[in-house]
């Protein structure tokens, strides 16, 4: 036993010392900056891929080749829920210049720990209810760049032909967020066809595409035409199916969303089973804030971003996607941003204007 | 022939020492599974040395930006090793028994859900939490008993009982959790903070007294186990249970209760997360914690005794906090994985030994028989 608290004590010293060589922050006059995801990480083609994107773009850097990870900027990705408030503290107390959590999920670890260390300044995305004088908070009109899907899955299913075609929306965990994207859509579709089917479903999971690939066959199978999915890497089963499908010749399609998902979808040269992709700019929020950073102008204050700043739009990247299409989107951000076309942000309001049919799966706070 | 006897002595008793000490096997095996882990982060060409040292910050904490040493970090360590301990000892009970509790995700669950019920709706009163946990415990008792019950009186699969409850208990605790106050699709509304475990020692972590509550339960597992009838019927009826049931022993009531005091011990474990300061609100899950799947590892790492599953829990613990450390240092998180991975994977080397063990016995009895 003796012989054992001794052998503890060594290692406990030598690994004191050890521990101790901590290597030095690189000497630079760049900012520093930490992103916290959910377990889904930076490989999930959308949302946290798209707040990496804009940090690895303010050091000029790219994705396949991010030179300064580690020195500069990292991600760390929490398996679990529990593990939120931990790794927070853990990012606070190796001092970066701002520590960027994604994601309404993290709203309350970061109230719990933002108050604790008033002199780090941490950014959060589609947040606007926590207040600090450290936290700047991004939120999105993701509605109105819904919308513009919206009116593109329709107007590409007027230009095939397509008689009485139906639509579907897949979403992850219900929120107020993502019932913003799922009536937006529904306004943008029902625009170009007032009678149109929507069908809806969610999958309660951002990671299970499984899922989503299963929902799609089965709405493929039944004559839905085009699907959106608002469910981070969930997602990415519907593009799976929406693929096979379009190899198979079937004429469907898939909408891609925060990122643009064009290239996921590529099944042959040119084609993809991806028509658009709803873009939420995330990345455009993470450089913004390390900008503030830089400059010194940093403040705690929520930050709008509608279509008009910047922060949504659509995706043209799909060459398959007619011009007739692209012309109605067009059209539509003009009238969004103008103010003639009000999309609305919650599912009450919606059905109370009749802009939405009544039965959708989704929830409001 | 006398010194001769003497130097041989030693030697021999070392490699029978370890062959018949479980303890010394599993720490080997945990030493191999580092091992090769840190020759796969070799292999692609990362620094184990930073694996290692993120092992150690997690273990002893590290210095901050300000030149103070920040225990922090072994705080959350500890705080983390509470649920792995607690649905160790679960599985742990259950193997004693001679069943296999796939269940302990679900009881987790049950024990979580109850709790946080309980916070919400009732009124606010000084020592809540305690009223939480025992409510957490006996909730998560009752979720395994069922199986116990079921497997005791009907023969039902226990294995396939106990997975298929791990999902009614999750999306039952989504049903319910939703129309809890203050619900909306992700949380429930803030929790009492009489409901709220106290911090100890390290306040500026995780840590809570639920260690101490980890400990007393490890305490009780070893006690119903090691110091009891009941514990002897437990054993008893694990070992072979028709054995067993000629002796007297009312295997079928041994089941049924084995199942209920293996299930306590994950429903508190829900509870201890629940209320262990990593939450402010109650969760709405929409998917499993898996605390109660690892539990099944750090069983078989502490090979069903409270006192290997308490440590074996802390090696969890560690590589738990240890994940968003390497992560700075570009070490890939799930490093740990496979660390946890290839030590269930080598735990089974146990059977190999038990094959050396018989031939060494088997040569020993030959040479003597030649004498």
């Amino acid at each position: 036993m003796k012989k054992l608290i001794v052998i503890l004590l060594v290692l406990t010293v030598a690994f004191s010392a050890f521990a101790q060589a901590q290597k030095e922050a690189a000497a630079s006059t760049k900012p520093t900056v930490r992103l916290l995801t959910d377990a889904t990480g930076i490989d999930d083609k959308s949302f946290n891929a798209a707040a990496w994107r804009g940090i690895v773009d303010f050091y000029g850097e790219t994705v396949e080749n991010p030179a300064s990870k580690g020195t500069l900027y990292d991600v760390i990705t929490a398996a679990s829920a529990d593990m939120y408030i931990p790794n927070l503290k853990n990012a606070a107390d190796q001092g970066y210049d701002l520590i960027i959590v994604t994601g309404f999920t993290w709203a309350d670890a970061l109230g719990e720990v933002a108050p604790l260390y008033p002199n780090q300044k941490f950014m959060i995305v589609d947040v606007d209810w926590l207040s600090g004088a450290n936290i700047r908070q991004y939120i999105y009109g993701e509605e109105q760049g819904s919308y513009l899907v919206g009116v593109a899955a329709a107007m590409q299913a007027k230009a095939d032909g397509i008689e009485n075609p139906k639509f579907g929306f897949i979403g992850g965990v219900p929120s107020a967020t993502i019932t913003k994207f799922e009536v937006g859509y529904v306004m943008g579709v029902l625009s170009v066809f007032p009678n149109a089917e929507i069908v809806d479903y969610y999958a309660n999971d951002w990671g299970k595409p499984e899922l989503a690939k299963a929902q799609a066959k089965a709405w493929y199978d039944n004559g839905v035409y085009c699907i959106f999915s608002a469910a981070g890497g969930t997602g990415n089963g519907t593009i799976a199916q929406a693929k096979e499908y379009r190899m198979a010749g079937k004429n469907v399609w898939a909408i891609g969303v925060d990122s643009d998902q064009y290239s996921d979808g590529i099944y042959e040269g040119t084609k993809s089973s991806v028509l658009t992709s709803m873009l939420k700019l995330v990345e455009n929020s993470t450089l913004d804030a390390l900008q503030k950073i830089e400059a010194g102008a940093f403040e705690g204050v929520v930050v709008q971003m509608d279509m008009v700043d910047g922060g949504v739009g659509y995706s043209a990247a799909n060459p398959e996607l007619s011009d007739a299409a692209k012309a109605a989107c067009e059209q539509a951000k003009a009238d969004i941003i103008s103010g003639k076309i009000k999309v609305y942000k919650t599912y009450k309001e919606a059905l109370a204007a009749g802009a939405v049919p009544a039965g959708l799966s989704a929830l409001d706070d | 022939m006398s010194s001769n006897e003497k130097t041989l002595k030693p030697r021999r008793s070392f490699i029978d020492w370890f062959l018949n000490s479980n303890g010394a096997t599993s720490v080997a095996v945990v030493l191999l599974g580092f091992l090769v882990a840190i020759i796969l982060v070799a292999l692609v060409g990362k620094k184990p040395g930073n694996l290692l040292r993120s092992l150690l910050i997690s273990m002893v904490g590290q210095k901050n930006n300000r030149g103070v040493w920040n225990f922090r970090y072994v705080g959350e360590t500890l705080a983390y090793s509470v649920p792995f301990v607690l649905t160790g000892l679960t599985m742990a009970f259950a193997c004693r028994v001679g069943l296999f509790n796939i269940g302990g995700e679900g009881q987790y669950v049950v024990g979580m859900t109850v709790a946080q019920a309980f916070a919400l709706l009732v009124k606010p009163f000084p020592g809540m939490w305690i009223a939480c946990l025992l409510l957490a415990t006996l909730c998560g008792a009752l979720w395994g008993g069922l199986v116990g019950v079921l497997k005791a009186k009907y023969q039902v699969s226990e294995v396939v009982a106990t997975i298929m409850l791990n999902y009614v208990a999750l999306y039952g605790s989504r049903l319910i959790s939703l129309n809890l106050p203050g619900a909306n699709t992700y949380k429930t509304g803030p929790l009492p903070s009489q409901a709220l475990l106290q911090k100890f020692l390290i306040p500026t972590s995780n840590l809570n007294i639920a260690f101490f509550i980890m400990i007393f339960a490890c305490v009780v597992y070893w006690f119903i186990m090691e110091k009891t009838r009941l514990g002897f019927g437990f054993r008893a009826t694990g070992l072979n249970k028709e054995a067993a049931r000629c002796s007297g022993i009312n295997v079928v009531k041994n089941i049924g209760l084995a199942m209920a005091i293996s299930g306590a011990f994950s429903g508190l474990a829900g509870a201890c997360v629940l209320l262990g300061g990593a939450f402010t609100s109650g969760r709405v899950l929409s998917a499993q914690d898996g605390y109660g799947f690892m539990g099944i590892a750090v069983a078989l790492v502490g090979n069903n005794t409270a006192v290997g599953t308490f440590i074996a829990g802390i090696l969890f613990g560690i590589l738990k906090e240890a994940q968003s450390i390497m992560q700075t240092m570009d070490i890939p998180k799930e490093i740990t994985y496979i660390i946890q991975g290839l030590i269930v994977v080598f735990i089974a080397l146990r059977s190999g030994l038990e094959l050396i063990k018989q031939q060494r016995a088997k040569a020993r009895v030959r040479k003597e028989a030649s004498k």
